[in-house]
């Protein structure tokens, strides 16, 4: 927000007091009083407190704070299946309606795999310094706690083998993909997508599972969903080259997508979230989720 | 005047015109005005908004200014701000109608609520006609001293504003002085923050003509100051962290302890969400450090993560602008991200921009341990879909290649791309092939071996062609096959469409006519009549030249064009040392990601006062003294550079690439010229009383002949100066650092005369009508520094003087660097000549006075 010039405030849930996000009430409100602006006419009243992100008093009649492990696997994998680099990136995500002023501790179960943690301006520095643990006074609302990376992972949940042949002017690809290491909990909406090169003129592909799409831009889409149990999935086909050619020269590379609902592949865990001042009817809930940020698979 | 049955509806927004409409507009504001109905705010509401809507779309509307102002005695906010937003708009255009409004203005500043005494006070700032400025002294005087803090935000910002409008009203009113107070007594962060801001910009632009400003502006940057700021830095919003950040950067630190409590202060804004914080603590880390290597080592290890994740995490367009500041860091440590070079692999998903900085990081990051991979990863990219990007990734792996680490390997691999039998791919390297073969002769005999067996036929690109034509003159004895391929070439003599092919042509068939004259001969005649009728001038040139040496004596043309040559060691760098040290002083700043300083891209009148980084913090740089003349003198000089440059390529190219032949003529004419000149010296010296090229009794000759007799007549100076001479403040900076110092002398002057000298300026001017300009300036009574350069008229050859006047004790100390340093006397007597000018013009001007 910035105000004749002058940056007033970045806090995210202090704008959403100033600015209400458009919902369907506020659409409906706007159809009907005529007032298209979403501008709330009074100055949030954290702005002047010492702690600026917090409105002063929240009250809630249900006391919930919700805590969400999202990360994100960035890898790359090489034509002979190994892995080239593969890394995390987490985020602390929070949700907190608490009523009047709770101090939180958060603390994990293996702290010590973390790198470069940066957070939140609510987080007190020196508890984390000295034990690890996040402390803090939370901003109403969802908001980012800290972001991590993890490095040095061995493993990535998915193996995909692509294998290309080309001979006097077809190719003939073949792809699997299938599980390497069970993480435990189910793979869900697994996609395969790759730019088919400028010099194939036509491509056949059919799979054993799932869809395969391919759009005028030449864009190949594989959308697998689920690892069956009982096979493989397999992508197979012909690419047409040009006339002319009679070899591929230049591949594709593969981008993987996936999703893991309920656990952070980092193996990060949190121990414990503790209230100061213990509220009446107080929820926790944590949960967590890994997908494939960029994941690059060559061929 | 629009019938009264118009101004009853509202006109249609489709009617583009406005004319009328703003009369109508300005009918029914005359109509609400004095009513006091209710509803009639609503109405009012609907009028404001279609007059704001008009402004913004550039009608202009400024004609209902009256109305408006009529209108607006109101207690809606909404009304009062779209009121105030008009107001602001058009004051300055209508000074005598804005008088209307500070009544009305003023006695919002004095409304119960602080939105509206705040809102007010913005406004009444805003005006910016410089003759209401007396109304706003006492308004901004309670605003700052206003218990809501929202109002005393405003009323700092506000101050500024009226030092734009009139720098005296706001320094007689002693705003600075309550400001100070503020920022260092105020609780809300967002008051000090503005306070500081204001503060800086007021006190910078005051320095040039204050002492005191001078040295508030040097307390700031005082220890307490500082360490107060620091303190509380948590409790300010990103922009203010970042300002203050700013502040510390030039805070030079007393001792290590200092700086290492500034460190720990500042250590966990490493770890802020902010991008833009951690940058701007990154550069306080490295730029306290500077002076302790090894505290500055273990810096580049902790901001090394932080760095790094901000490239990964966010958008490709930071991760550009950290990539730029990383390849900054990398250039200047190149071992720090050694063994973090996988984060610079290239993701398919990335903009070729981000791709194209991450090559050049891998470039600069390979070292002996980690070059396998490095370039195993490149040679991935060499296939890449994305043609630009693979072209990038080969003259990557070229460049490695050239720095010397695990050559044989990368060898190997470059003769693969010629395998790939893509033609971009072939095309560079090739050009790669040929510089690494200037580099390592002794792979001539892989490298050979593959290129032979290319056909010229499948390459297009001029730069690629010439490579190959390259090393078939250069290897013809190792290619069986070369003067046909010559030979072949030549027949399409007329095909070929870039001259730089055709004259690469020229040579290699010389080349290997010398090497294998039965097999060429009938080519090289063929070349040589092909090149002389070419319409080509330097194909044209280069033909005839090499047609009369061989007319001339076969053997002298071969020592000519095919001498021995040595092996190239270093390629040279595009960028100086000097540039990459000036951006690095802009870390943080679109300096990195343009790579260049901030004095190249922006306009003199943008580019303010800034300072020398190696002198003492007060001299700031005068631009005006050389601003004006410079121009016409670049151009000259440029023009010259260019004849030059085509001199000595065409010099080099007829020498035919031998990297090894320098070019340094000494310039006998130059030296001759300077004995006379020194000669004349001796002769005429002792004619002249203050010209005496001994220093011997000059303090006393000097001293006494101005306070006895009135100055001797001013005859013409013997070392004639150029009096349109240019030179940039980064090359004086250069030049100052590099020459020693040729000569140091202290004289006295005229103690009477010198008082006069209050401001810098007075000498300055007079030092100009000398044809010495100075390029920087400083201090304040009693003690003055400037900085003056000179031109010597018939050559470009500076002297730099450094001159400390004080005028407590009327001495001058002078110091004369040269580059050259045979004539340093002449000039040092050319400059104090006109320096005793300067003191007895003044002189004569304070005796007239009594």
């Amino acid at each position: 927000m910035i105000d004749n010039g002058f940056p007033l405030t970045t806090e995210p849930s202090i704008l959403k007091e100033m600015i209400a996000p458009p919902n369907l009430v506020s659409k409906m409100l706007s159809v009907v009083t005529g007032n298209a602006s979403n501008v709330s006419d009074t100055l949030p009243s954290g702005a002047g407190s010492c702690v600026p992100w917090r409105p002063t008093d929240p009250k809630y009649s249900s006391n919930e704070v919700y805590v969400d492990l999202v990360e994100e696997m960035d890898a790359i994998v090489n034509r002979d299946g190994e892995l080239v680099k593969c890394e995390i990136y987490g985020e602390v995500q929070m949700n907190s309606q608490l009523t009047g002023f709770p101090d939180l501790t958060l603390s994990f179960a293996n702290p010590s795999i973390l790198e470069d943690m940066r957070f939140h301006p609510c987080v007190r520095y020196r508890p984390w310094e000295s034990h690890q643990v996040l402390s803090f006074v939370p901003p109403d609302g969802e908001f980012k706690l800290m972001s991590y990376r993890v490095k040095k992972l061995k493993n990535t949940p998915v193996y995909v083998k692509p294998q290309i042949t080309s001979d006097s002017g077809t190719c003939r690809i073949s792809v699997l993909v299938g599980i390497r290491s069970d993480p435990g909990k189910t793979i869900e909406s697994i996609t395969l997508s790759f730019q088919l090169p400028h010099c194939v003129s036509s491509a056949d592909l059919s799979s054993n599972h799932g869809t395969v799409t391919i759009l005028s831009n030449k864009t190949c889409t594989w959308t697998i969903g689920r690892i069956p149990k009982d096979k493989t999935p397999c992508l197979s086909g012909t690419l047409a080259l040009e006339p002319g050619l009679e070899r591929l020269h230049v591949f594709p590379t593969f981008k993987l997508g996936f999703k893991i609902m309920g656990i952070a592949l980092s193996g990060l865990r949190i121990e414990k979230l503790d209230l100061q001042t213990i509220p009446p009817r107080l929820y926790k809930g944590f949960r967590a989720q890994t997908r494939a940020g960029e994941f690059d698979v060559r061929l | 005047m629009a019938p009264p049955a118009a101004s009853q509806r509202y006109p249609s927004p489709s009617q583009p015109s406005g004319k009328s409409e703003v009369s109508d507009l300005k009918t029914q504001l005359r109509q609400l005005a004095g009513s006091r109905a209710p509803g009639v705010d609503d109405s009012k509401r609907d009028l404001y908004k279609k007059v704001i809507s008009y402004m913004t779309i550039g009608i202009d509307v400024s004609s209902v200014f009256g109305e408006m102002v009529m209108c607006s005695a109101t207690s809606d906010i909404v009304l009062k701000k779209m009121c105030y937003l008009y107001v602001g708009n058009y004051a300055k255009g209508n000074p005598d109608l804005s008088l209307l409004t500070i009544n009305f203005l003023q006695r919002d500043c004095k409304d119960e609520d602080p939105m509206i005494r705040g809102l007010a006070l913005r406004s009444l700032c805003s005006l910016r006609v410089p003759n209401l400025v007396e109304y706003l002294v006492g308004p901004l005087g309670s605003g700052l001293k206003d218990n809501n803090s929202y109002v005393r935000t405003i009323a700092v910002t506000g101050v500024l504003k009226l030092y734009h409008i009139s720098p005296s009203t706001c320094i007689d009113a002693d705003f600075p002085a309550t400001l100070k107070s503020l920022m260092l007594h105020d609780s809300d962060a967002q008051v000090v923050a503005n306070c500081l801001s204001a503060l800086q910009e007021i006190w910078s632009l005051e320095a040039s003509h204050s002492e005191e400003a001078c040295r508030e502006k040097e307390s700031l940057l005082s220890k307490p100051v500082i360490y107060y700021f620091l303190n509380r830095i948590k409790e300010f919003n990103e922009w203010a962290q970042c300002l203050i950040l700013e502040l510390a950067v030039k805070y030079v630190p007393s001792d290590s302890n200092d700086i290492f409590d500034i460190m720990n202060l500042l250590e966990d804004r490493l770890q802020h969400a902010n991008g833009a914080v951690v940058l701007a603590t990154v550069k306080v880390f490295l730029q306290l450090t500077l002076s302790m290597t090894d505290v500055h080592q273990q810096v580049y290890e902790r901001i090394k993560s932080p760095l790094l994740t901000l490239v990964s995490s966010g958008s490709p367009e930071q991760s550009y602008a950290i990539l730029s500041h990383l390849h900054l860091l990398v250039v200047r440590a190149p071992f720090i991200f050694a063994a973090d070079y996988k984060h610079f692999y290239c993701q398919y998903n990335e903009p070729s921009y981000v791709k194209k900085l991450k090559l050049e990081m891998l470039t600069a990051v390979a070292n002996e341990s980690n070059t396998y991979e490095i370039v195993t990863e490149l040679c991935e990219y060499a296939a890449n879909v994305d043609i630009a990007i693979a072209r990038e990734s080969i003259r990557a792996v070229g460049k490695i290649a050239l720095q010397q680490y695990d050559v044989n390997a990368i060898v190997d691999r470059l003769l693969q791309f010629l395998e790939m039998e893509k033609d971009y791919v072939t095309a560079e390297t090739l050009v790669l092939v040929k510089d690494l073969l200037r580099k390592y002769p002794q792979w001539s005999h892989d490298c050979i071996s593959v290129v032979g067996g290319i056909s010229s036929k499948n390459i297009q690109e001029p730069k690629a062609k010439a490579a190959l034509i390259w090393m078939l003159g250069e290897y013809a004895q190792d290619m069986s096959d070369a003067p046909y391929v010559l030979e072949n070439l030549i027949e399409n003599w007329e095909e070929e469409h870039s001259a730089e092919v055709r004259l690469h042509l020229l040579t290699a068939a010389m080349k290997c006519f010398f090497k294998r004259a039965p097999e060429t001969q009938k080519a090289l005649g063929t070349a040589l009549a092909a090149g002389i009728a070419d319409f080509h001038q330097d194909v044209h040139d280069r033909a005839l030249f090499y047609y009369r040496v061989l007319q001339y004596d076969v053997h002298v043309a071969e020592r000519v064009v095919s001498p021995p040559k040595q092996a190239v060691s270093v390629f040279a760098d595009t960028q100086s040392s000097e540039i990459k040290d000036r951006v690095f002083d802009e870390f943080n700043s679109l300096s990195v990601i343009y790579q260049k300083p901030s004095y190249m891209f922006t306009d003199k009148e943008h580019r303010g006062p800034f300072e020398f980084s190696d002198e003492v913090g007060n001299i700031s740089i005068t631009p005006e003294a050389s601003s004006d003349i410079v121009p016409a003198q670049q151009y000259e000089a440029n023009d010259k550079d260019l004849l030059l440059g085509i001199d000595e390529k065409d010099e080099n190219k007829g020498v035919s690439n031998n990297n090894g032949s320098a070019y340094t003529a000494p310039s006998l004419e130059s030296s001759s010229n300077i004995t006379s000149q020194m000669q004349e010296l001796a002769i005429s010296g002792p004619a002249t009383s203050a010209t005496t090229p001994q220093s011997f009794g000059f303090d006393d000759l000097f001293g006494l002949g101005l306070s006895t007799a009135p100055a001797p007549t001013p005859s013409p100076p013997l070392l004639k100066l150029n009096a349109r001479a240019a030179l940039d403040p980064g090359a004086f900076q250069q030049k100052w650092r590099q020459l020693p110092i040729s000569l140091t002398q202290e004289c006295s002057v005229n103690p009477q005369g010198i008082a006069a000298l209050t401001v810098p300026q007075s000498l300055i001017k007079h030092m100009q009508s000398h044809s010495i300009h100075c390029i920087a300036s400083g201090g304040q009574s009693p003690n003055f520094k400037f900085f003056f350069f000179a031109q010597k008229e018939s050559e470009p050859s500076n002297y730099l003087t450094e001159c400390i006047i004080n005028t407590s004790s009327a001495k001058a100390q002078i110091k004369v660097k040269a580059d050259e340093q045979s004539t340093c006397q002449a000039f040092t007597t050319v400059f104090e000549t006109a320096l005793s000018k300067f003191v007895s013009l003044t002189f004569d001007f304070v005796s007239l006075c009594y």
